[in-house]
This record gives structure tokens, sequence and C-alpha cells, in this order.
């Protein structure tokens, strides 16, 4: 499986809010982050509670806690599937 | 709008209140659900994901953690037409 | 919250969906068993305590750990096996300038096996809506002030990755035996709610 983004890109997050089950989390919807790694591929749990297995690649993604909350010194890393990005 | 379940970032909870030496479960029943949900999940009665939706569409937090998996599971096998 | 009288309702609503999956054939009351006895035996933070000793007085290990956690705990008969699927754990250091800290915002997702049952704050959604946001408060709720210049990195398991963290090890602990190590460690410093 080839990979899309690779570690240092900036990537926005999906601004979706879907009417079922996803792993994006609301607060990190719509927001530029950084690839600070590969985290494997696992199916894509939207999908797969739908009992549909599409197997994709996640990445690990960094986001300053400024660019989430507008305030804030720290940072959130989080586990993102390829389908909920797209290039800055 | 965002499911439940999906807090993060928000307001209104309170201050997170810590328990001391509390135990793995507060009630035998709780450790029953667990485990019956590993074995339906074992079994492929349904995944997880589908068991995460299940809690994220009938959960409330005015509801216990346990109390919230167990509307989940018996939510799941009606729709699943097993019970 | 619930009261006792509840708490004897659901007990025998769940007793009884029990008997009839058992009846069904889709439960088998000595596998129920069988997953509680090895939860109630493998699964303790007592895990994560000798991890951490072991990284503290073995470099070598230390490295491996970091690098690819899933690899390194077998070399303590450990594993994040045991549960529905494998899990992939990152463990993730605090140093002198990064204090490390895990939540799931979305649930309550966890490394049970290195960990044990997670505890009811971890669950909360005081704790899973604030860390995020404002982690400086939380940790200070839990005793924890944290130097100005200390960066906080927040880590979600919002998907399939554990997360453990590895605590500074205390100054004046040089005499100590990894077993005496271990004794220091907390599950919430596993957590990273608090400094050990």
């Amino acid at each position: 499986m080839s990979e899309r983004y690779r570690t240092g890109d900036r990537v926005r997050t999906s601004t979706v809010d879907p009417d079922h089950h996803t792993r994006l989390p609301h607060y990190a919807r719509g927001h530029v982050g950084t690839v600070v790694g590969s985290d494997g591929v696992h199916p894509l749990a939207d999908l797969s509670a739908q009992g549909i297995q599409q197997p994709q690649q996640v990445y690990l993604v960094r986001f300053t806690a400024r660019e989430l909350f507008g305030h804030g010194d720290h940072s959130v890393t989080l586990s993102l599937w390829e389908d909920y990005l797209s290039d800055e | 709008m965002p499911r439940t379940n999906d807090v993060g970032g928000l307001d209104g909870f309170g201050p997170v209140v810590e328990e001391l030496d509390e135990p793995p479960f507060h009630h035998d029943w709780e450790a029953h659900v667990m485990a019956m949900n590993r074995a339906l999940i074992g079994q492929k009665v349904y995944n997880l994901d589908e068991f995460r939706d299940a809690v994220e569409r009938t959960m409330s937090h005015e509801s216990s953690y346990y109390e919230n998996w167990f509307r989940a599971i018996r939510t799941l096998l009606k729709e699943k037409g097993v019970v | 919250m619930s009261d006792d009288h509840d708490d004897s309702a659901i007990a025998a609503q769940v007793r009884d969906l029990e008997a009839v999956l058992e009846e069904k054939g889709l439960l088998d009351p000595r596998e129920l068993d069988q997953v509680l006895e090895a939860f109630a035996a493998k699964s303790s933070p007592a895990n994560g305590f000798r991890v951490v000793a072991r990284a503290w007085t073995d470099d070598g290990f230390r490295t491996r750990l970091l690098d690819d956690a899933n690899e390194a705990l077998p070399e303590l008969g450990l594993s994040m096996g045991g549960g529905l699927q494998p899990q992939v754990l990152h463990v993730v250091e605090n140093t002198a300038d990064v204090h490390n800290v895990v939540v799931c915002t979305l649930c309550s997702c966890y490394p049970l096996s290195l960990l044990g049952p997670s505890p009811t704050w971890y669950k909360s959604p005081a704790y899973r809506s604030k860390v995020v946001s404002h982690p400086r408060e939380v940790l200070e709720q839990f005793g924890l002030t944290l130097p100005e210049s200390t960066r906080i990195e927040v880590w979600d398991a919002n998907a399939e990755s554990r997360y453990m963290v590895l605590p500074r090890r205390p100054d004046g602990t040089q005499e100590l035996t990894e077993a005496e190590l271990a004794g220091l460690v907390t599950r919430n410093g596993l957590i990273g709610t608090a400094a050990v």
C-alpha cells in the first residue's frame, strides 16, 4: 500500500460531520497539522462499523493547541486515516 | 452534530474526580458485561467498530460506563436478530 | 450514577442475557470464566511498572522500547495481545523538556494488557473533554504542576494505537534495584497524570 503522505507533510483534516461512526474527533476537524509518522494500515473505522473492511493507511498527525483551540502552548497528536486528510 | 461520546475540547463536565484504591470492577455484573462483549466479538457476532458505533448511538452521560456497554450489546443483538 | 437497587436489577438482566446467549450456543460459560480469569491474572499495571524499571536500567532496552514497543515487550515476557486484537503500542518518553499525557477523547482506549483495567476517571467525560484543550489545568487537579518551560504533548488514542508514558527516573535512585524502581512507578505515571 502506497503512502500518500510522508513525515513532515502538512495536511488538513476533513470538515465533514458524518452521521455515522468515525474516529476523527470533532475538535480536530478542519485543522492543519503535520504528519509525524506512519501508524500502520488498518480497516477504516467508519466503514468497519458498517460491516465493510477496507484497510487504509493511518498517519500520526500533530497539531498545535493554538490551531485546534485558539489557545494553549501544548500539542496534540492523533492517528488519522488517509480518508480524513487532504493536502494543506 | 457530533455524537454524545465525542467530548474532546468541550466544557461543562466539571473537575476530574479520582477514586482512590479503585477496584477493577465495582460490581460483578460489570466484569460479566466486559467478558460477554469479548466473547461476542470473538464469535464475530459483531465487530469492535460496530460495538463502538452502538455505544455512541445509545449512550448517556447519566449512565455508568458498563451500563452504556450493556445497552449497546442489547441494541446490537436486537438489530442483528440474535435475540 | 447507580444505586444498589439499580445494580441488582441490571445484574439480573445481565444474567438473563447470558442464559439466552448460552442457549443459542453463542456463549460458553466456561469461556466466560476463562476470559475473566485471564484478565484478572495477566492484566495489571505491575506489567507497565516492570517495563519502566527495565527501561531505566537498560539503555538498549529503552531504545528498543521507544523504537518498537511491540518488538521489545517479549523481552519481559509481555505482549499487547490477549485482547480482541493485537494492538500497536507507542511508548512516549518524558524528558526535561517534554511531558506526555494520554487520553482517548472518543471512548476509553487504553493499553489494558500493560496497565490493567482503566480507572473510572480515565473514562470520564470530565477528563476526556478537558485534557486535550487544557492539559496544564487537568494535571494540576492531579497535583502535578509542571514548569512553564515544560512542553506538554497530548496523545489522543483515537484509533488503533495505544500509548504508555515512560516517566523520568527520579533523582537519587541510582542505588535501587530494578524491582525497587518498579515499586516507585504509579499507574497515573504511565498515563501521564503523575510525574512517576
